[in-house]
């Protein structure tokens, strides 16, 4: 990120993306530790710059470790079980490192009427992995979502910070072989 | 109550009663007779986040059912605790947590005395409609002793509140959400916290035990006894639990002047430790240079005759031992025209528990120096090396670090305790004397809070209590000779007490039964003893 | 795909008039279109009187509750001891909703005008828009637009260069239902689990940091900045009496056309399933419909004359909710979708209170037993009997949210229930 963030929107920036480092210092640099005093000024308690600092973990980390969440804990003077226990909370947590392409199937009742679950066996078929499973080459991990708030255009996938919506069995070896396009570098 | 604060006047289950404003519904219900089930509220814990829905009450002109635990008093309101709504809410609480909760209560040390067990009872909660599996999530380890049953918690949060808001150390919490919601610390992180133990109190259910205690007893096996603490100064009011003649636990027992709801672990652990050791037994009497044992009676007659024309020596006694005893013990010196007497006190660092700064693990490790200093004993640093060769008498310090030839030139030793060390097997006389679990009596806290404690276990053979043994001894001493102490000679703790405030200024006014089991405090130079009204 | 679908009620079209022009997104684009010129006139007025005005209108929470919004706003201390906050509640997660995502990615300045009027009535000098997590290409439009208002001085020091400031943050939840529930949404914004808490204390006396806070669903206040332009007699030429003004319709399911559309309150649950969203695709019939998200109570193919006005559908045995028909055609198995419902709300549950934490999984359990085909009649009453256990005794509403569709689909397929419980079978075609 090079531009330098509104304090408004520091800590409001999509936090699933396929470009991070899990080994990238947290909180080190001296733009990222802008960004945490950017977030800190729009609060009136540390605390609740929690989830806008596990969001910015996440972002550069794609999940939260152990140490992230002490690291957090340090800056806003919380224990690391209070992070621990909120973090468990959210779904969107990362407890673990998944694959470079996040697809998260939406199943919930308008995607279910429309097929979802088909796409979601299809997404699971196609990368050869069973749900919350990492492929081997890495690349893709598929796990069921709830309700993604794109019920009129069923069914919902969302991949790491995009949305792919309207999505079909048969179009899931098209999306997969974009996806697959892009290794990273 | 302070002026100008009119009471409130309500109705619950038909009955009219009048509280204090702002009094929770639930505490005004307890004093109108009905104790509404309760699981997330405590009255030792500051918050009340309303959560377990079992204290749901019926209050007119409320469309639904209200939590009793922050619902406060209103004038006029009409509560129904019992109503048909109100008890089908609590037994659909306790069929909901019967769904995930497993019935092993055989094998759960909390059967008993397990609150999903009473009110499953008390709502007639006896069938189960449950046709699926129980969730299964296994058991944690949280601290080196404290053991988590996740199948068993029910999400109450007594737990995670105390360490949050009582202990103030926020390192349990609530992890996930939902029916998969658990407690844990953070990973690698285990509880390390001088009030921990007291999670497992709180605890409603068997979701927390102690390891120490894990399958060692069942409730109902059990006989509880009202005790104080005797791990250090503060005087902690317990219930110590007992089995078969041993303590295997003890428990913390309410008193808003001392320890609230509370104790800390070192108590907790430091009086499991008091079943070891071996006992004496027997009066034991010097007989060919060799302690032998025998009965009362002669233990009685011989010591006086060896003590008639005794006077002065060293006198060293326990701050571990009780008042009554301390007492006596004053009194037999005072008959021997003896003076002064020390006592040895081992320290500690201290605790403070956060949330109620009263409660502290004092850095004196004993329960009465402040009644030893009562009657007259000085603290003293280290114990002297060597006795000297007048005559010595020792009250219950156990002499575990004397020299082995401490007092043997010594021209008569009196030692009164529960056990021999080398140095105490150079008395002349042995008398067993009981532990303060085996007996009734009153320990003097740290603020001068005289507080009474309950006879737990049965003594060993002829052991009996120094307070006891030492009437006795100058009763002896007194019909051997021309003159009468005028001291009673008690055969209860009772009147012990009361011929103890009889004669001591200080405790002048304070009274067996009035103290009860909260305590009264001695005075200060000016004032009278005091026992609160409760 | 075109978006939205149009649909021949084009007077109608408020909110979503801009929705489909990509330059409305932004600050140029948006004054072209009469941006700003609500909060321009609100910054002339003085609180009270903005209140008075949406009070007037008859505007109603567009979030799912209905409650009316100036009565909310006038629940705020008049003369504030302390900060006052506004949380624009944008964690919109009803199945079924997906509107305040299309007002934020079209219109975002719309929301940001409307909160700034809101804030103003109700003395708030910093509004936090907590947007779901999921929501990551909205949110990227809408932090380029806060950080335009900031830059052109809608927000900040000196609104509009009058005497007052405010901030506004954007906040971004992390996946969880539950923070859309005003409590639960506050409980998350000050960095905690999204644990709803027990009112009172209302957020009005006692809500975000200890202060005096209103909780408003986008739409609501992308609603407001209309008007305090237009008046509120203008708003109230839509829809009834008690159901004012214009309301997006979250068209969902078996849906020739499913989509968002804007109608004025009022229009028959018929003529949005079949007129506006062309019915279920090949001309099958509609079995079901869930109009308000899967919150409330089902309605069967047949009764959908009623009119989508607040109070209509109350008397239709539904609600509003947020206006987002799922429609279900005659190919749909009822019980497994309410069992899909019912498995959203296990796992939405934030498990404090015990009969959400335990009733809605169990729920769920029991219905799933009864799709595998090992059911019995029995399980039937007991599900009654959980509706009655989960309803009304918890914390917050999430509980009831479950009743609400599975008990009218026990009243009206129970024959679907049945034939998988007797024969094994399913009703659907």
């Amino acid at each position: 990120m090079s531009r330098r963030l509104h304090p408004s929107v520091a800590g409001a920036q999509p936090f699933q993306l396929a470009d991070r480092d899990p080994d990238a210092p947290l909180f080190e640099t001296e733009e990222d530790l802008d960004r945490v005093e950017a977030i800190l000024s729009r609060y009136p308690t540390k605390r609740a710059a929690l989830l806008p600092l596990l969001s910015f973990a996440h972002e550069l980390h794609g999940w939260i470790s152990t140490d992230d969440m002490e690291k957090i804990a340090g800056v806003l003077e919380l224990t690391p079980a209070y992070v621990w226990s909120v973090a468990s909370f959210y779904t969107m947590y990362n407890k673990r490192p998944c694959g470079r392409h996040l697809i998260q199937v939406c199943t919930n009742i308008s995607c279910f009427l429309n097929g979802a679950t088909d796409v979601l066996e299809s997404f699971l078929e196609h990368t050869g992995t069973r749900e919350g499973e990492t492929s081997e080459d890495g690349l893709f991990t598929v796990i069921e979502a709830e309700c993604l708030g794109a019920c009129g255009f069923a069914t919902a996938v969302q991949i790491n910070d995009e949305y792919q919506e309207n999505v079909t069995p048969g179009k899931v070896p098209q999306i997969l072989a974009e996806l697959g396009k892009d290794t990273g570098s | 109550m302070a002026e100008g604060n009119e009471l409130i006047s309500l109705t619950i289950d038909g009955i009219q009663i009048s509280v204090e404003p702002g009094t929770f519904v639930i505490d005004a219900a307890e004093r109108a007779g009905a104790l509404v089930p309760r699981y997330c509220y405590h009255p030792g814990i500051p918050t009340r986040p309303a959560q377990c829905r079992v204290c749901l009450v019926e209050i007119e002109d409320q469309p639904k059912l209200q939590p009793s635990c922050t619902m406060t008093v209103q004038e006029g309101m009409v509560v129904r605790t019992d109503s048909e709504a109100a008890q089908a809410a609590r037994q659909s609480v306790i069929e909901l947590l019967l769904v995930n909760h497993p019935l092993d209560c055989p094998i759960c040390d909390a059967a008993g005395q397990c609150m999903l067990q009473d009110y499953a009872l008390e709502t007639r909660q006896l069938k189960s409609r449950l046709n699926e599996a129980k969730l299964v999530q296994g058991r944690d380890r949280i601290s080196d002793d404290i053991l988590y049953f996740a199948d068993r918690c029910i999400i109450c949060t007594r737990c995670v509140r105390f360490m949050r808001e009582v202990a103030e150390d926020d390192v349990l919490v609530v992890v996930q959400r939902g029916h998969r919601s658990v407690i844990d610390t953070f990973p690698g992180r285990d509880l390390d916290h001088p009030f921990q133990g007291n999670i497992v109190d709180v605890c409603p259910v068997g979701a927390l035990v102690h390891e120490d205690f894990l399958f060692k007893a069942r409730f109902w096996d059990m006989d509880q006894a009202a005790s104080i603490c005797p791990g250090c100064s503060t005087g902690c009011n317990i219930a110590i639990d007992v089995k078969e003649n041993q303590i295997v636990r003890s428990k913390p027992r309410h008193n808003p002047d001392v320890n609230s709801y509370w104790m800390c672990d070192h108590g907790r652990r430091h009086l499991v430790m008091s079943n070891r050791g071996e006992r004496i037994e027997a009066p034991l009497l010097r007989r060919d240079g060799k302690l032998v044992p025998t009965g009362w009676a002669e233990a009685f007659a011989w010591v006086a005759e060896r003590l008639r024309e005794a006077s002065g020596g060293t006198a060293v006694v326990s701050p571990a031992a009780a008042n009554e005893s301390l007492f006596y013990f004053r009194r037999l010196l005072d008959r021997l025209s003896s003076s002064g007497g020390i006592y040895q006190l081992s320290t500690g660092e201290e605790a403070t528990l956060a949330g109620f700064p009263k409660l502290r693990l004092r850095a004196e490790r004993a329960p009465n120096a402040t009644g030893a200093e009562l009657f007259g004993f000085v603290r003293a640093a280290e114990l002297p090396k060597t006795a000297g060769q007048g005559t010595v008498a020792v009250l219950e310090e156990p002499l575990a670090d004397h020299p082995e030839d401490w007092a043997s030139d010594a021209s008569f030793f009196l030692f009164l305790g529960t056990r021999l060390s080398p140095a105490a097997r150079n008395a002349d006389a042995v008398f067993p004397t009981t532990s303060f679990a085996e007996m009734d009596g009153s320990f003097t806290n740290h603020e001068g809070r005289v507080q009474r404690f309950h006879q737990a276990l049965q003594p060993p053979g002829l052991a009996r209590p120094a307070w006891l043994v030492l009437a006795r001894l100058i009763a002896e001493l007194d019909r051997l000779g021309t003159e009468a102490s005028a001291i009673a000679t008690p055969t209860e703790a009772e009147a012990a007490f009361q011929a103890m405030a009889d004669g001591t200024p200080e405790m002048a006014g304070l009274n067996w039964s009035a103290i009860g089991l909260k305590g009264g405090l001695v005075a200060t130079t000016t004032e009278r003893a005091t026992v609160e009204a409760t | 795909m075109a978006y939205p679908y149009r649909h021949d009620r084009e007077t109608t079209t408020i909110l979503s008039r801009h929705m489909g022009e990509p330059e409305a997104r932004g600050l140029k684009g948006w004054l072209e279109r009469g941006g700003y010129e609500g909060l321009g006139k609100a910054l002339e007025m003085e609180p009270a009187e903005i209140t008075e005005a949406v009070k007037e209108s008859g505007l109603r929470g567009r979030g799912g509750a209905g409650f009316p919004t100036g009565i909310k706003w006038s629940f705020m201390p008049a003369e504030p001891r302390g900060p006052h906050y506004l949380c624009a509640n944008a964690d919109e997660s009803e199945p079924g909703a997906f509107k305040d995502r299309e007002i934020m990615r079209w219109t975002p300045h719309l929301l940001i005008e409307g909160c700034l009027i809101a804030a103003r009535a109700i003395r708030a000098e910093h509004v936090y828009i907590y947007v779901r997590g999921e929501f990551f290409p909205v949110i990227r439009v809408l932090d380029e637009a806060v950080e335009e208002a900031y830059e052109a001085g809608y927000l900040g020091e000196r609104v509009m260069g009058s005497g007052w400031s405010c901030d506004l943050t954007v906040h971004v939840g992390a996946g969880a239902y539950i923070a859309g529930e005003e409590t639960g949404l506050m409980s998350s914004l000050m960095g905690g689990r999204a644990e709803p808490w027990m009112k009172p204390p209302f957020p009005a006396q006692r809500g975000v940091f200890d202060a005096p806070t209103t909780v408003n669903n986008v739409e609501t206040l992308a609603s407001v900045p209309g008007i305090i332009v237009n008046g509120p007699s203008w708003f109230r030429q839509w829809g009834s009496e008690k159901s004012t003004g214009t309301k997006l319709w979250c068209c969902s399911g078996h849906l020739t056309k499913p989509g968002n559309y804007e109608l004025e309150l009022g229009v028959p649950l018929h003529e949005i399933v079949h007129d506006v969203c062309g019915g279920p695709p090949g001309g099958r019939k509609v079995r079901a419909v869930i109009p308000g998200g899967s919150s409330t109570a089902f309605l069967t193919g047949d009764e959908l004359d009623c009119v989508t006005t607040y109070e209509g559908l109350l008397e239709a045995g539904s609600s509003l909710g947020t206006a987002s028909p799922i429609v279900m055609d005659e190919s749909t198995c009822l019980l497994a979708a309410m069992r899909r419902i019912a498995q959203f709300y296990a796992h939405e549950s934030c498990g404090q209170c015990v009969q959400c934490r335990e009733g809605t999984a169990w729920i769920a359990k029991i219905l799933q037993r009864i799709e595998q085909g090992e059911g019995a009649l029995e399980d039937l009453e007991t599900l009654y009997d959980l509706c009655e256990q989960l309803t009304g005794r918890t914390i917050c509403v999430l509980a009831d949210s479950v009743v609400f569709p599975l008990r009218s689909s026990l009243d009206k397929f129970r024959d679907e229930y049945e034939a998988h419980i007797l024969r094994n079978s399913c009703t659907a075609t």
